[in-house]
């Protein structure tokens, strides 16, 4: 009874799987974002940058060039200098993010591949349900591939069926 | 009389200067053809083993806008100039239709204004495509849902319940489907029609720059639009059979 219990939910467990994985697929900008922001270990310093640039700026712009431009031009020095600091940090957080993400991306395909193999090797005999197979043709054998089995639906034909289903699911979501 | 043979002499050497003139008029008008074919790089020989070649039937100029409502140029209306084709080119381009009986070089120079302009729609579609992208990735995915889209798939999904409950025991399931599908074909006139853009996307654009008329490709999109729109109702359609299958079951196993 345990035995026709797992075979009776195996269309369930092939659907759960393919639900999983474009859920995941969703997911994944948010997932190296969050990842990327953990890794980086000086994210305020950026934001101090930014900050100290602004009241560069908004002193030297209460500064007369004219009166005082010795004061004036150093205060442009810092700010130039300031700027390319900070326009190298941005750099290299954006190089840090992309790398993250083409990571992040990399994991989840290698995982998702694995999970699709694994589940077209248990099920590449056997059916995930079975129907008559009177109701299913003149495409029995084709619903049926690579089992074989008369009226059975086969492993490909559903997780074709269940990836367009879920996809169009998730697209009206959201 | 002395001035009157001064006037003649002058006036012989006038036109003599005038013949002159116009010896090394000619001279640079000949020479200019040769001039042209050393600046592009078309060796005299070349021009001239091609010259057998040059009389090709006129080449349809091809579109880059996709849309369907755009006539297709004739061969026999002259073309837009590429701003890349040097201004010697442009001002002493001739209509197509045209054949150059006294121009042996004529034919590099054509197969260049082809090259130039092909060049030009190319950098005209990678523009496209830059301007494409940001909206792509903002966008909505490809499918989108118009009201017919809902009413398919809506339609799709009580079909399926309703052939399991009351039809699948007499015949194929797919039976009703296709009647369905063809409803739907009668039916889509009913509905509103959404004008959807076509995407140049690379594929689009590959296919416009390997010489496919730009009506082709609406035309081909159109019917493999349609077509997954057909796969997507099937999918549907099956998802719910099986699904309310196995809930029948679940409830008919349940049930004393």
């Amino acid at each position: 009874e345990d035995k026709n219990m797992a075979a009776g939910c195996a269309w369930f467990l092939v659907l759960g799987s393919v639900f999983l994985c474009s859920l995941m697929k969703t997911l994944l900008p948010t997932i190296s974002s969050f990842l990327s922001k953990m890794v980086q270990k000086d994210a305020e310093q950026e934001s101090e940058m930014r900050a100290e640039i602004q009241e560069m700026k908004k002193e030297q712009s209460s500064i007369s060039m004219m009166d005082e431009f010795a004061r004036y031009a150093r205060l442009e020095r810092k700010i130039n200098k300031m700027t390319d600091k900070l326009k190298t940090h941005v750099k290299s957080r954006t190089a840090q993010q992309a790398k993250m993400k083409w990571v992040v991306n990399i994991v989840f395909y290698i995982l998702q591949a694995a999970l699709m193999i694994s589940l077209i090797w248990k099920y590449y005999s056997d059916p995930v349900t079975v129907v008559p197979s009177r109701w299913i043709a003149p495409v029995e054998r084709l619903v049926a591939f690579p089992t074989g089995v008369a009226g059975g639906v086969g492993i490909t034909c559903w997780l074709v069926v269940c990836n367009k289903v879920v996809t169009l699911c998730l697209h009206a979501v959201s | 009389m002395e001035s009157g043979e001064a006037t003649e002499e002058r006036t012989g050497s006038l036109s003599a200067a005038q013949r002159r003139a116009e010896i090394r008029r000619r001279k640079l008008l000949i020479n200019s053809e040769v001039r042209m074919n050393r600046i592009v790089g078309f060796a005299k020989n070349e021009s001239e083993n091609n010259a057998g070649a040059s009389r090709r039937p006129t080449e349809p100029h091809f579109h880059l806008d996709l849309d369907r409502t755009e006539l297709w140029s004739s061969p026999s209306s002259s073309p837009r100039p590429s701003p890349f084709l040097p201004e010697a080119l442009r001002v002493r381009q001739r209509p197509r239709g045209e054949l150059a009986s006294d121009d042996p070089s004529s034919s590099p120079r054509r197969g260049l204004q082809k090259y130039l302009s092909h060049f030009d729609n190319a950098m005209k579609l990678r523009g496209q495509l830059d301007n494409e992208k940001p909206a792509q990735d903002g966008g909505s995915d490809s499918e989108e849902f118009d009201p017919f889209r809902i009413f398919r798939l809506i339609g799709s999904i009580l079909l399926a319940v309703f052939v399991r409950v009351f039809v699948c025991r007499y015949l194929s399931i797919f039976a009703p489907f296709l009647t369905l599908e063809l409803a739907y074909m009668g039916l889509s006139k009913y509905f509103p029609k959404v004008e959807k853009k076509t995407k140049t996307t690379v594929l689009t654009a590959a296919l416009l720059l390997s010489g496919i008329p730009a009506e082709v490709i609406n035309r081909s999109m159109d019917t493999y639009r349609r077509m997954g729109d057909v796969f997507a109702d099937l999918c549907i359609y099956f998802f719910t059979f099986i699904l309310s299958h196995e809930i029948l079951l679940l409830i008919g196993s349940e049930t004393p």
